[in-house]
């Protein structure tokens, strides 16, 4: 189901979510794991990489917001422009 | 029963009846004559009654037994009230029937507010219900809420190990409520905030009156199935019970209990909790809570992200360390593995070593005491044997001696045998002419039968 959605953050690139994901993977991976040293080299360029991703996906972010449509429009969606906060 | 009773008052003084002027004159109330009795036709009695009993008696509460409850297909309600000895029969109007949480049961206590009248039509003495509640005044609402709890939990549908936990990092969030309430508008202002990335889907619905419940669970259904969100907030602004009692019927309850995605109930309320709020994964206290809850916070993650930075780091250094340190602690691994394995098998040898001895000697010494005491008992077996022999032997020579025909021969008797050796014991024996040996103690005498002759006395010995 995730991976259906994870080009949400556009042009084929991992989502947030996948990002932050790997990044876990990652860190516990260099934390606990005993690595060969390329292994760990690879892995380490790897996470420095998901971190300055998801640093500039969370600059640049704006909520989306859609409406679900009717059982007519067959699910689709469409944009939600409800807030002018307030 | 009820109309007989009525025409009582209305047969009585004059100055009643002109404010409900009856169909025959009054003129000649004065004359002597008998008067003419004043005649009423059925609608204007029934018209004079209910008038009489709407305008005498207020609105007012009553309270007593409920029969026969019936909803018929236009959605009014109607029922018996009654006590050990009277009964009252009551209607409630759809509008007001359809605001009550279930019907009651045949026989539930209550207490209902209404109005007396008279149904003109029939004639019938009626209360028209406008509200209804239990006799405790904790009304319907809570036993229709209890009894859906306890069947829900009856299914297990409440129990605590049913509830997912919520994903870390959501991408998509499915929000189930008014497009025009409250709740919304304070879901999207918190999300905007902490998790600008999340994409936000919305089935707008109904979330009070008729039909609302339905609309909900279909919104549940449809959205949470879709695949396109990884979990719901099901919710509404705050109300009283009446406005939140969609979010506490069986629909709304089964639709968040069947969600394939974990679901986070946020009816805004502060102390009764929902049926949505005991079946949802998470129960939040309003909808900007469930939105705190679902979404991980922006500053959050920044400073993980900082963090991890300086952990990928370290990792990477404590590989290097890891691979220096792991080659000495091979090497001496190794070296207590030999010892390890060498061990056990030394003190396993030794074992056997002397289990081996001790089974030996458990093996030979009963053995040799055996042989040993055989040993005696043979000695002692063959002296006895020996002793047997010897008395057996002198036994014998004595009998022999006592049956040897020597001694016989001694004391002076003879024995005749044939050529043969045979003893010749009768007369049969000795054929006339026959030559025969006669043993004497000392030797043989030849003799020659002559005759022989029968004695019956001596006969064969």
């Amino acid at each position: 189901m995730s991976s259906e959605r994870s080009e949400i953050g556009g042009a084929g690139a991992p989502s947030l979510e996948a990002r932050l994901r790997r990044l876990e993977e990652i860190v516990a991976q260099l934390e606990m794991e005993e690595l060969e040293l390329d292994r760990a080299l690879a892995l380490f360029e790897e996470g420095v990489g998901h971190v300055k991703e998801a640093e500039a996906t969370l600059a640049a972010a704006e909520l989306k917001v859609e409406e679900l449509l009717g059982e007519g429009d067959a699910d689709e969606t469409r944009p939600l422009d409800d807030e002018d906060e307030g | 029963m009820a109309n007989l009773d009525l025409f009582d008052p209305v047969e009585e003084p004059e100055g009643k009846s002109e404010s409900f002027p009856p169909a025959s004159s009054g003129d000649e109330t004065d004359a002597g004559s008998p008067p003419e009795p004043t005649i009423w036709t059925v609608s204007q009695l029934n018209q004079a009654v209910r008038t009489l009993l709407e305008e005498s008696l207020p609105p007012l509460w009553v309270s007593g037994e409920v029969a026969n409850w019936k909803r018929a297909g236009s959605g009014h309600c109607y029922f018996t009230l009654k006590d050990e000895s009277a009964q009252l029969r009551c209607v409630m109007w759809r509008g007001d029937a359809s605001r009550l949480p279930m019907d009651p049961e045949e026989g539930m206590r209550i207490r209902t507010f209404g109005q007396l009248t008279l149904y003109e039509a029939r004639g019938d003495f009626q209360l028209v219900a406008r509200q209804l509640e239990g006799e405790e005044g904790e009304g319907l609402w809570r036993l229709a809420f209890e009894k859906l709890r306890k069947r829900l939990g009856d299914e297990g549908l409440l129990a605590p190990e049913r509830k997912r936990p919520l994903p870390r990092f959501p991408q998509a969030i499915g929000v189930v409520t008014s497009l025009t309430g409250a709740a919304l508008h304070d879901i999207l202002t918190v999300l905007r905030r902490r998790a600008p990335w999340l994409r936000v889907l919305v089935a707008g619905t109904r979330v009070q009156g008729e039909g609302a419940a339905l609309e909900i669970a279909r919104a549940v259904d449809r959205l949470g199935g879709s695949g396109k969100v990884d979990l719901l907030i099901v919710g509404r602004g705050g109300g009283s019970i009446e406005d939140l009692w969609a979010f506490n019927e069986e629909p709304v309850a089964r639709a968040l209990a069947s969600c394939p995605v974990p679901v986070v109930s946020a009816v805004g309320h502060e102390v009764d909790v929902t049926i949505s709020d005991l079946v949802a994964d998470l129960r939040a206290p309003t909808p900007s809570a469930a939105a705190e809850a679902v979404a991980p916070d922006k500053e959050e993650i920044l400073r993980y992200l900082r963090g991890a930075g300086e952990r990928l780091a370290r990792g990477l250094r404590r590989g290097v360390d890891v691979q220096s340190r792991t080659l000495s602690k091979a090497r001496s691994e190794l070296r207590r593995a030999g010892n390890r394995m060498m061990e056990p098998r030394r003190r396993s040898l030794t074992l056997a070593h002397g289990a081996l001895a001790r089974l030996g000697r458990g093996l030979l010494e009963p053995r040799q005491r055996m042989l040993a005491s055989l040993r005696v008992e043979l000695a002692r077996g063959v002296r006895a044997l020996q002793r047997r022999r010897r008395d057996t032997l002198s036994r014998l020579v004595g009998t022999m001696d006592a049956l040897s025909p020597l001694s016989t021969l001694r004391r002076g008797y003879a024995v005749p045998l044939d050529d043969g050796g045979r003893l010749l014991r009768t007369v049969r024996d000795f054929a006339a002419g026959l030559e025969f040996d006669l043993r004497v103690v000392d030797g043989k005498v030849r003799c020659e039968s002559l005759g022989t002759r029968n004695d019956e006395v001596t006969g064969e010995q």
